[in-house]
């Protein structure tokens, strides 16, 4: 019994908390959860606490549209920094969207050191 | 006894079944990966699966280690640009961030009927999917003459930790007017470029403290070698007369070396009182795979492009240098990269979490000289028989000062992003 009613319970809460978001922020255009995963290929460099280290700059808590814009611009060749260029070369319009969406939503924190 | 662990193992199934609320909760316990390794592809494996999969995956680290000091950027600790704390690494915040259980000890072998580990004193882990990213082996037979006990006389330093001590305090040794040499190893290796930018680094630690009159010899096993047009432009440039490379049409074979007299010969000439001799002997996947029935006879582990899973075990995932990831270098980039693929395909098998194709990525900068930094990278897809580049770069040889130091702050960056991404 226990075990049936605690994802009811647990389902029920996440949709509380996310009508509760949805008042205080739009609801992002791209898919956050499939952002998370994309973003594996960004955190090798671009540290989500959203700190700066040397040449690698921060991309946390971007408006969307313009963290869209960006990444265009060296998906299409028009920003020249070869990584960028290669690390965005295959992204869809969705995956895109999906990134700006995730990396979107990170708190920028430089201080925490991750 | 029997009843009772049951009961226990269902109980705690249970409350952690009604905190989180996992589906996947089953009557035997959650699934089990066992991690082997925690290096650049084993270290970023865990962490992934378990930040991933909140607690829906028992994760297991069998690391001997305390803490990890990178390859990577180790030749800038060489040439006096990073101190040793700096490139070494703990593990501890896998563990309070992540849940990981860490267990300190080596692994002796695996057992694959049973999908078992045993450890160094007789206890097995037991796992439904195993991933090993164990690094290299060197072959201490492939250099006539050097053996493991000459490590500390004529020191590899391929492995980094004390071996990359015992090199920085013999190159600050290395007096004005005196010999080096480097014996380079044959392909298939680990970082293809990085024995030149070790050279590069070693030039510039001499010439930077009045030891210009040194002079490294490069004896190469190899034709031609990674970004080889790059590194010979850079030593002409910064250190004229300081640097020789030697290919196997000049030195007619390398011969043997005695690590009592210093000495090292080849078909063309016999270097004697050597003051360093860096020996970075041929390479093969670590002993475990090996042992394993993992490997074929190249010494390296044949795996599906797709997942990263052996080819001759879908159980088993094998990342990094012991991986045959086609048209992948050997680098610490590439084991991350391989690692976050093997993560996301092995959560999907066992809680059916969502998959994506696999991509993979790599970049390798090659510090050269102060703010002048080349870099070699490419991103890669799964093709039937192998990993193939999609799309490569390198860096050019008229590239202006300015854009040299703009690419060395990304190697700066690039190393703060890997190691966080590893070990926090
Ligand atoms: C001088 C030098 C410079 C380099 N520079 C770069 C660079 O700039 N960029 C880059 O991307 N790469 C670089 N590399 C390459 C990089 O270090 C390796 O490719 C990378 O570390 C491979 O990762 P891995 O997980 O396969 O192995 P490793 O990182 O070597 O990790 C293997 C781990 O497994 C453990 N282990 C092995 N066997 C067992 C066992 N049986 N039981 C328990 N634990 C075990 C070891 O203790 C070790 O910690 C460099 C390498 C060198 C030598
Ligand atoms: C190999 C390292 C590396 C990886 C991986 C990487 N980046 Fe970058 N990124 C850089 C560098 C270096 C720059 C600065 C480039 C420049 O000078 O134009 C940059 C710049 C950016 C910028 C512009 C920042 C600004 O302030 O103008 C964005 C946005 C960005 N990256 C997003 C991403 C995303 C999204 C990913 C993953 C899909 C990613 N990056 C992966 C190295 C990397």
């Amino acid at each position: 019994m226990k075990i049936i009613a605690a994802p009811a319970i647990a389902s029920a809460a996440a949709m509380f908390t996310f009508g509760a978001l949805a008042q205080d922020k739009p609801k992002p255009k791209g898919d956050v959860a499939f952002g998370e995963y994309l973003s594996s290929l960004c955190v090798t460099c671009h540290l989500p606490s959203g700190k700066a280290v040397g040449g690698i700059p921060p991309i946390v808590a971007w408006p969307e549209d313009q963290f869209v814009a960006v990444v265009n611009s060296y998906r299409w060749k028009e920003r020249d920094n070869e990584v960028m260029q290669t690390v965005t070369a295959q992204l869809s319009d969705d995956e895109i969207a999906a990134l700006a969406a995730y990396f979107g939503g990170l708190p920028n924190q430089p201080e925490v050191a991750k | 006894m029997i009843n009772r662990r049951h009961v226990l193992i269902g109980g705690s199934a249970l409350a952690a079944g009604s905190v989180l609320s996992a589906p996947m909760v089953r009557a035997q316990g959650k699934p089990k990966v066992v991690v082997i390794g925690g290096g650049a592809g084993g270290a970023t494996a865990a962490k992934y699966i378990a930040k991933d999969s909140k607690g829906e995956i028992e994760v297991t680290l069998i690391e001997p280690k305390e803490a990890y000091t990178t390859c990577f950027h180790s030749n800038l600790y060489l040439g006096g640009f990073k101190t040793f704390d700096e490139i070494t690494h703990k593990y501890d915040k896998l563990v309070s961030s992540y849940g990981i259980k860490h267990v300190r000890q080596w692994a002796n072998a695996i057992d694959r009927d049973k999908k078992q580990v045993v450890l160094a004193d007789g206890s097995r882990v037991a796992y439904d999917r195993l991933v090993v990213s164990p690094g290299i082996d060197l072959k201490y037979d492939s250099v006539a003459g050097w053996g493991k006990e000459h490590e500390e006389v004529m020191p590899h330093a391929w492995q980094a930790g004390p071996q990359t001590q015992i090199l920085k305090k013999q190159l600050d040794a290395v007096k004005d007017g005196q010999t080096i040499v480097m014996i380079a190893p044959p392909n298939p290796y680990r970082c293809p470029p990085g024995p030149y930018e070790r050279v590069s680094m070693m030039a510039h630690a001499l010439k930077s403290s009045g030891r210009g009159k040194a002079r490294i010899i490069i004896l190469d096993p190899k034709e031609n070698f990674s970004k080889q047009g790059l590194f010979q432009q850079a030593w002409e440039k910064y250190y004229p007369g300081l640097v020789e490379w030697l290919g196997p049409k000049v030195h007619d074979g390398i011969k043997s070396v005695d690590p009592k007299t210093m000495t090292v010969v080849t078909g063309f000439e016999t270097y004697k009182n050597c003051a360093l001799v860096n020996v970075i002997p041929a390479q093969r996947a670590g002993k475990i795979v090996i042992d394993a029935g993992l490997a074929n006879q190249t010494g390296f582990c044949p795996i599906n492009p797709e997942n990263m899973a052996s080819a001759s075990d879908p159980n088993i995932f094998i990342l990094g240098d012991a991986s045959i990831a086609g048209d992948m270098p050997k680098s610490g980039f590439s084991a991350n990269s391989q690692a976050k693929v093997a993560a996301l395909m092995i959560r999907g098998e066992l809680t059916k979490s969502r998959t994506f194709p696999a991509r993979y990525a790599n970049t390798c900068w090659s510090l050269v000289a102060p703010d002048d930094t080349v870099k070699v990278g490419g991103r890669y897809e799964p093709k039937p028989d192998k990993i193939t580049a999609a799309e490569t770069f390198l860096s050019k040889l008229d590239e202006t000062p300015e854009h040299r130091k703009q690419v060395q702050t990304e190697n700066i960056g690039w190393y703060a992003g890997i190691t966080a991404d590893m070990f926090t």
